[in-house]
């Protein structure tokens, strides 16, 4: 990582008309290095006024500044020069939100599912969150105020199970981020976790019953390949990334995410969700 | 070498490093359309398993309403299987570990998206 700061910093030097500036200042808003990434991302619009993406990175910069109006300002601008932006909308809806307006947030929400097509599994579940909440009958009628997504886009976060609650077996692993995780037996069944599918419902059953005997035929598939055992399937969604791997006693462990989360730290997830579901079973439940 | 319209795909997947097998599979039977094997391997009894495997992994994902898949690919100890599908059929690709696993998803991607 320091190494993509020190050469995108290189070439912007180089070439200030550069669009590197874009990962530099989100690597640096990552970084919490908010003066700096600020800094990077007003050049970079001084040059390139009607990009997009460097305005979403300038309202994702306020946000962490808790600047939320600039923000939403910043991200209302987004809007007029690329009208779908999921990005911008999540946002809106989590400063609106931020600043009590749950009317407007559910606004913007609504429409960024209708955008995405009711495919984007963050937001329909911060939809869920906030409908549950306007009812009283989720999480105790509190909502929990959101940190920034995986995508960088904050969102009012999902409600989540009580910690006793076997779905809640790996919440604390899937921490603020909008990943959801589930442990099946070998029969497809569920044994924990949960499945939220596009709308905010657990369709943990459903998912658990088309899965039914995927350890069993990966086995035979990597056996009769002289391959070995398998340890991981991937598989890539237009909106999602969905990872699978054998669990204890011919189970199966599935984790989601977001498209825009790196495959790489969904397996990540996938292996600590790995080792929290074989104590668990260890332990006898 | 097959002559059928999908055999450049294949010859070209099968010229990637550490490709083992290509194959074009009937997601609903499991049948070969078309492969590019090396010796040694079955191509039947892989087509079947990858394409039921990806059948599975497809359905779960719509089960979830998560959108169409686009890639799938297993990692197993020594060696990787993987697949793209569209429409009822699906290209399946055996790779060493030591295969350039980013380039091949990249073509597979492209190839997938061209079979009828």
């Amino acid at each position: 990582m320091a190494d993509d700061v020190r050469r995108w910093s290189d070439e912007l030097a180089r070439d200030p008309a550069s669009l590197v500036f874009l990962p530099l200042g989100e690597t640096l808003r990552r970084q919490g290095r908010l003066d700096l990434a600020l800094k990077i991302a007003m050049r970079g619009l001084e040059r390139h006024s009607h990009n997009s993406d460097a305005h979403d990175l300038l309202a994702r910069i306020a946000v962490d500044r808790g600047e939320l109006q600039r923000a939403f300002d910043e991200w209302d601008m987004v809007l007029r020069l690329t009208p779908d932006h999921i990005g911008a909308l999540k946002g809106m809806a989590f400063v609106r939100f931020q600043q009590g307006n749950t009317t407007e947030a559910a606004q913007y929400l609504e429409r960024a599912a209708e955008r995405n097509g009711g495919g984007d599994a963050e937001v329909a579940a911060a939809l869920a969150n906030m409908r549950g909440a306007g009812r009283g009958t989720r999480d105790e009628g509190r909502v929990a105020r959101g940190a920034p997504d995986n995508d960088g886009h904050p969102a009012p976060r999902t409600p989540r199970p009580a910690p006793n609650d076997v779905r809640a077996l790996f919440a604390e692993i899937l921490g603020e981020h909008e990943q959801t995780a589930l442990l099946l037996d070998d029969q497809g069944l569920v044994l924990a976790g949960t499945y939220v599918d596009g709308e905010g419902n657990d369709v943990g059953d459903e998912v658990g019953a088309e899965l039914s005997g995927v350890t069993d035929e990966a086995r035979r598939a990597t056996r009769h390949l002289g391959i070995g055992e398998w340890k991981a399937i991937v598989l890539e969604t237009e909106v999602a990334v969905i990872t699978m791997a054998p669990s204890t006693g011919d189970g199966l462990l599935v984790v989601a995410a977001s498209k825009a989360t790196p495959i790489g730290l969904v397996r990540r997830v996938l292996d600590r969700c790995l080792e929290r579901a074989r104590r668990w079973l260890e332990a006898g439940r | 070498m097959s002559r059928s319209p999908f055999a450049s795909v294949l010859a070209s997947l099968t010229r990637q490093r550490g490709v083992r097998a290509s194959l074009v599979v009937d997601e609903n039977d499991g049948i070969v359309i078309d492969s590019n094997l090396q010796i040694g391997q079955d191509g039947d009894r892989v087509a079947a398993l990858a394409a039921s495997l990806y059948r599975k992994a497809r359905l779960s994902a719509a089960a979830a309403h998560l959108g169409n898949a686009t890639f799938m690919q297993l990692e197993a100890e020594r060696g990787r299987i993987c697949a793209a599908g569209h429409n009822d059929l699906v290209l399946v690709v055996v790779a060493d570990p030591a295969a350039n696993i980013g380039m091949i998803r990249v073509e597979m991607i492209k190839a997938a998206g061209g079979l009828p």
